[in-house]
């Protein structure tokens, strides 16, 4: 049965090497790579934000993010057997989105110690909040480390607890589901399409420095 | 266990008393660029060693807060001549005093530093080093007074991969 489609699937993968990368070039002082590949994440998370609303049905936030009762109920072991994100699980996908985002907005207008190097909105704000922005920026990556130890620990006890693996449906697109639920409901491909365009979009003029482009 | 106590200790008298501390480390400063020459480096007390430290981490926030400013002024798109000027003068006037600021007994076993051991193990490398970024801040002074925009680009990123030169060698990473 269909559970995650293709733009989805594209996004978590990317969104992983992405955010690896930027590890490492933070790591080893490849700042300008850190930048681009932040631009990069930028673009991914615009356009997930967008597919929330217009993409398939397991992508839209409206399917996935509930109030705190079912989250309780469901925690309380009321059965659960829709395709898609847990009431739980979907907990975990709103917080590193959110998480995300923050880290994002923040090295666009963080610049290193040295004042060397920018995120491309940096000019916009005064040297002090830059510094502010880039220790946040540090700390705030340890939370999204964190946030990423629960999940792939989510991923072992759905594995070895609950016999249920998890990350191959996140690769081909499609599960086992015994339960008579409704499978995926897909969105159009050039509904997707619009919607990188205008992340794509959105990220050119950020990188142009936006409002008027720079000053 | 001693040593973590001393250097808290050395913290708390330097925050109590910052203002004359800083005087204090002028005059060693002063002191230590001026026997360097001599070669007979004073042993340092360890408040002296600490006040040094300091201010040699004020100093190089200041260096990097005005590249910062000058980077900024030009990603902004109109870049303004009277910040670069300002921020050119301020480093090309700091520049030249960076090797006074790391004498014998101000590295990473004495307090928290970012300055790596191996800058007293390498002395000619790191001074020469140095003197590259020295020399480049007059390059970039000089192009900031005459106020040609292209040279000041050119010659700002010079002077940038000279700070970098020197810091992927003998700086510690700030985590």
């Amino acid at each position: 049965m269909r559970v995650w489609d293709l733009p989805i699937r594209l996004f978590h993968w990317l969104l992983t090497g992405l955010i690896a990368f930027s590890w490492w070039t933070a790591e080893y002082d490849h700042l300008d790579w850190h930048i681009w590949s932040g631009c990069a994440i930028l673009t991914l998370l615009i356009f997930r934000l967008l597919w929330g609303f217009v993409g398939s049905s397991t992508a839209r936030f409206a399917s996935f993010v509930r109030g705190p009762k079912s989250v309780v109920r469901y925690l309380r072991g009321s059965r659960w057997d829709a395709v898609g994100h847990t009431p739980l699980g979907a907990l975990s996908v709103i917080a590193l989105l959110l998480l995300l985002s923050l880290q994002v907005g923040l090295g666009l207008i963080a610049e290193d110690e040295d004042g060397i190097y920018f995120g491309p909105l940096a000019h916009l704000v005064s040297t002090d909040t830059s510094d502010t922005a880039r220790d946040i920026h540090a700390l705030n990556f340890d939370l999204i480390l964190a946030l990423i130890a629960l999940h792939i620990g989510a991923l072992l006890y759905y594995r070895f607890v609950r016999g249920k693996g998890l990350t191959l449906p996140m690769i081909i697109g499609r599960a086992r589901v015994d339960a008579p639920v409704q499978p995926m409901q897909p969105a159009k491909w050039w509904v997707a399409a619009l919607c990188l365009a205008v992340a794509l979009g959105i990220t050119r003029w950020v990188i142009a420095g936006a409002p008027p482009f720079g000053s | 266990m001693v040593r973590t106590a001393c250097v808290a200790l050395g913290a708390i008298v330097l925050l109590s008393c910052s203002a004359s501390k800083s005087n204090q480390a002028n005059a060693a400063s002063n002191s230590v660029a001026a026997s360097a020459e001599a070669r007979t480096p004073p042993k340092l007390t360890h408040d002296q060693a600490l006040a040094l430290m300091k201010q040699r981490n004020d100093n190089m926030k200041a260096m990097g807060d005005a590249a910062g400013k000058v980077g900024k002024s030009f990603q902004s798109g109109s870049p303004d001549l009277n910040v670069i000027r300002q921020a050119a003068a301020q480093i090309a006037s700091l520049a030249p005093k960076v090797v006074s600021w790391f004498p014998a007994g101000t590295g990473p076993d004495v307090g928290k530093t970012r300055a790596k051991a191996e800058i007293w193990q390498k002395p000619e490398d790191f001074a020469s080093k140095a003197h590259d970024l020295s020399q480049a801040a007059t390059d970039f002074n000089d192009a900031a007074k005459l106020g040609d925009m292209n040279r000041i680009k050119v010659t700002f990123g010079a002077m940038g991969k000279t700070c970098k030169a020197c810091h992927d060698l003998y700086r510690a990473p700030e985590h």
